[in-house]
């Protein structure tokens, strides 16, 4: 049960009579009037408990994009609903107005539609309704709470597709190049072709030349063409451990991390290269392994959305494990990861060499670029202090990122909103140079 | 579907326990207080209580032997007393604990009553009624008779304990009796044309628990026995000074309605605005863990500890290795290489260039802070004579081994540098140095 402010004004109103009429029992023929009013209201009232509920919401959305979820409220009984519905949408689903008044006549059916826009990747729930029916003099009302879940998957937004189109442009531009460009032992033989001016001359292929033999019996020059290699590996390892809970600007390393993996996934599997994703702390969070083309794209979201970090180390001596039980040939594997210092780094050091003995290896890091901006900063002695210890946190990185290189492995830093790019980057570049 | 709100009849049954237990307390409650009550009356000579310091005992003999004792405890039910009393007299005997009677109430009482006794009486009850005597202290120990009081007589010796009075009106006609030296008194009896006044200082004789030593029964009863009534006057509340009339005689009489009206609507208000709209969704929020804060806590701890010798050196590697960059020199290059370069390149006095890098040590906080500012003069200067800012690195994906580190730092370095030439700007001068430091905001 629960009154409406009408009825305090009612209370409050018993006032006048009593100073009018100058007779204190008057309050309370007034009190008792009042709760034989209320009495009345709540036995009118149309039972809450017996409304039926159906949600309509999508099942998925991208996290910043917002939704319309419907809740479809039916009233079986003989009295018309006049009340206050709430739908209980956890706070990070994002809805606009969780309270609508309504009035479903009896035996009638209507839609509330709560806007949603959700601030935080995962699965949204609302767990109940609450109505409240008041009673035709609005006077009180009869509450009720009735459990109608309803999920909404909130995918990560995947904003680094916009770097997509001028990445592919590069990728195409790859293709057909003659060897003068790009030869390198992992591209691969393409076509032959005929020689137009501007070739170069060590890709003529002479015995195919040769072996043309021309109709009009002019002898014409036939070069080589190449393409980039195609179905090649590529792993995405993606730390879900503590120290991807961090927050680097406004995001926490981890959707960094998965904005990569997603610009790398759409480039990779457009170049025709084979992706797979495996995240990992103390144990596997998340796998996409087999798909292809848009599937994987799908895939690799839906295994993220769930994914939180864990305050736990991650434990890189799995990994290499991890890597052998995805594929067993050569592969690119892209360990997404925060190079901090030697201390935090030491045990990816420690099975890097396992990693790189077979595969090519490349560590992607965000970097803060606050702290780049603190070494710059020396004004008084308190900023110097600052800028010394970002300076020492840099040289730390610093040393991690050439012990890496050292052993054998690439390095990839960037300021949240560049790695991405600089991931795909690097990719493109390794491809051109057909090391993959 | 499932209702979560339980039904009214599951709360009664859920909460009936609750009520149940929460009546029984209230009951239990009000049982223990109303039989303490009884008993509870703990004040000293109080005639109805049973505590050792009460004096029950001595009022139920008396009433054993026929005398009617009254208790009263105000000025107006001992007239009304007095007035209906039986024939032969009464005792008035007064008892004033709480210190309450002043002035009026005991010239009034001086009027009542052909017998009075007083037991304690203080200053301001001397004063009014027995003026012939004065307070002389407190008196232990028994005492015994020494005069020709019946009363007296009778006991033989008492329990001491309590007040001592001296008698400093010559000409009154007293009777003193347990002298425990130096004129001192613990009863005197001072007898006027047709009245008596009787003190009793002695008054530790009275109570229960030492009534049944020495002769303390034969005084009480004796004293208090002599008439057929006993008025026991112990001045309550109602002998206060009437204070004016209450406040709200000033007011309307509906105001008191009013407040209990405006009390229920406060209770309709709360119910109104206290009844949640269902109960809250949970929600398990992630951790946040900014990512600066092993910088900013190694910051502090250097701060705190004043390492300033440590802090300088991590700003002078990292220039240094910037510089070696900038120059040209391999990553193995030494100190003194780098130095000769810059030197060479910037056209400052190698001595110059080597204190900024390695030889000073700075003292205090001011040093320090020029310290940084000469490395960060000196990057300025050797960038400045290679001709404007360097070009970025190529694109990342320029080489395999290419430390990646650098040239993230370096896609900043534009601006960062922009900003340092405004810095620097005109003021590049050593003498406008340590103004330029002291504006604490700067930058």
């Amino acid at each position: 049960m629960a009154v409406s402010g009408w009825l305090v004004l009612l209370v409050a109103a018993g006032i006048v009579p009593v100073v009018l009429l100058d007779a204190p029992v008057v309050l309370w023929w007034w009190l008792l009037g009042v709760v034989v009013l209320i009495a009345i209201d709540l036995l009118l009232a149309a039972s809450p408990r017996a409304l039926r509920f159906e949600r309509e919401l999508p099942a998925r959305t991208r996290l910043g994009e917002s939704v319309t979820a419907r809740l479809l409220i039916t009233n079986p009984a003989r009295r018309t609903l006049r009340g206050v519905v709430r739908d209980a949408w956890q706070p990070s689903a994002g809805a606009l107005r969780t309270r609508h008044r309504i009035t479903v006549p009896a035996g009638e059916r209507r839609a509330v539609e709560t806007q949603l826009r959700p601030f935080r990747r995962g699965e949204r729930r609302a767990e109940h309704v609450t109505v409240r029916s008041f009673g035709p003099l609005r006077l009180a009302a009869r509450q009720a709470t009735v459990a109608v879940t309803g999920a909404l998957r909130v995918l990560p937004p995947f904003a680094s597709r916009k770097h997509l189109p001028s990445r592919l442009a590069r990728l195409r531009e790859l293709d057909g190049r003659t060897s003068v460009m790009i030869r390198g032992q992992g591209t691969e033989f393409d076509s032959l072709r005929e020689y137009v001016r501007g070739d170069d001359v060590r890709s003529i292929d002479w015995r195919a030349t040769a072996r043309r033999t021309d109709p009009t019996g002019a002898q014409k020059l036939v070069v080589r063409t190449w393409r980039p290699e195609r179905d090649r590996r590529v792993v995405i390892v993606v730390d879900t451990g503590r120290l991807s809970a961090a927050r680097v600007g406004d995001e926490p390393r981890i959707d960094t991390a998965f904005e990569s993996s997603l610009l790398l996934g759409a480039l990779a599997s457009h170049a025709g290269d084979r992706v797979d994703l495996v995240m990992v702390d103390r144990r596997v969070r998340g796998r996409v392994q087999g798909a292809t083309g848009a599937e994987l794209l799908a895939r690799m979201v839906e295994a993220m959305t769930p994914v939180e970090p864990e305050l736990i180390e991650t434990d890189w001596a799995a990994v290499p494990g991890i890597v052998r039980s995805v594929t067993t040939q050569r592969a690119l594997v892209v360990l997404l990861t925060t190079i901090d210092g030697v201390g935090s780094s030491r045990s990816l050091l420690s099975v890097l060499p396992q990693l790189t003995e077979k595969h090519l290896v490349m560590v992607a890091s965000v970097s803060d670029p606050a702290e780049v901006e603190a070494a710059r900063q020396r004004g008084d002695a308190r900023e110097v202090y600052r800028a010394a210890a970002a300076e020492r946190s840099l040289l730390d990185a610093g040393r991690v990122a050439a012990a890496i290189n050292r052993l054998g492995g690439e390095v990839v830093l960037g300021a949240p909103s560049e790695l991405p790019p600089a991931v795909a980057d690097r990719y493109l570049a390794l491809k051109a140079a057909g090391r993959l | 579907m499932t209702v979560l709100t339980p039904a009214a009849r599951t709360v009664a049954r859920r909460t009936v326990f609750w009520v149940a237990a929460a009546t029984f307390v209230v009951l239990i409650g009000l049982l223990m207080m109303a039989m303490a009550g009884s008993s509870a009356e703990s004040e000293r000579l109080a005639p109805s209580s049973a505590a050792p310091a009460g004096a029950r005992a001595v009022t139920e003999v008396l009433r054993d032997n026929g005398i009617e004792v009254v208790e009263a405890e105000s000025l107006a039910e001992v007239r009304d007393t007095l007035d209906g009393s039986r024939s032969g007299g009464s005792t008035l005997l007064v008892h004033d604990v709480r210190g309450i009677l002043e002035g009026d109430r005991l010239q009034e009482l001086a009027q009542l009553g052909d017998r009075l006794v007083l037991l304690e009486p203080d200053f301001a009850a001397l004063d009014a009624l027995a003026p012939a005597l004065a307070l002389a202290g407190s008196v232990e120990g028994p005492l015994d008779a020494e005069c020709s009081l019946r009363a007296a007589l009778n006991a033989g010796t008492v329990t001491g304990d309590g007040q001592g009075y001296r008698v400093i009106d010559a000409d009154a006609n007293a009777t003193a009796c347990f002298g425990s030296g130096d004129d001192i008194f613990s009863l005197v009896e001072l007898a006027e044309r047709d009245r008596s006044v009787t003190v009793l200082g002695a008054t530790a004789a009275l109570t229960n628990e030492l009534v049944a030593a020495e002769g303390n029964a034969a005084l009480a009863l004796t004293l208090l026995g002599e008439r057929p009534t006993l008025v026991w006057y112990v001045p309550g509340p109602a002998d206060l000074p009437a204070s004016d009339a209450p406040i709200t005689a000033y007011l309307p009489h509906w105001v008191s309605v009013i407040s209990i009206a405006l009390l229920a609507v406060g209770i309709a208000a709360a119910f109104w605005r206290g009844r949640r709209l269902g109960p809250l969704v949970v929600e398990q929020l992630p951790v946040v863990v900014p990512s600066g804060e092993v910088t900013e806590g190694r910051a502090r701890l250097y701060e705190r500890n004043a390492t300033r010798l440590h802090a300088i050196d991590s700003l002078r590697i990292a220039t240094i290795e910037r510089l070696a960059r900038r120059c040209g020199l391999p990553r193995t290059a030494t100190v003194d290489e780098v130095a000769a370069a810059v030197a060479a390149i910037a056209g400052r006095p190698i001595a110059h260039v080597r204190a900024a890098l390695v030889d000073s040590v700075p003292g205090n906080d001011a040093e320090l802070v020029r310290l940084s500012d000469e490395l960060l003069r000196l990057e300025d200067a050797v960038e400045r004579a290679l001709g404007g800012p360097r070009a970025e690195r190529g694109s990342p994906a320029s080489g395999h081994g290419s430390p990646v580190a650098r040239s993230s730092g370096a896609s900043t370095s534009p601006t960062g540098k922009a900003r340092r030439n405004a810095r620097n700007d005109g003021s590049f001068d050593e003498r406008h140095a340590p103004d330029e430091r002291n504006t604490p905001d700067h930058g």
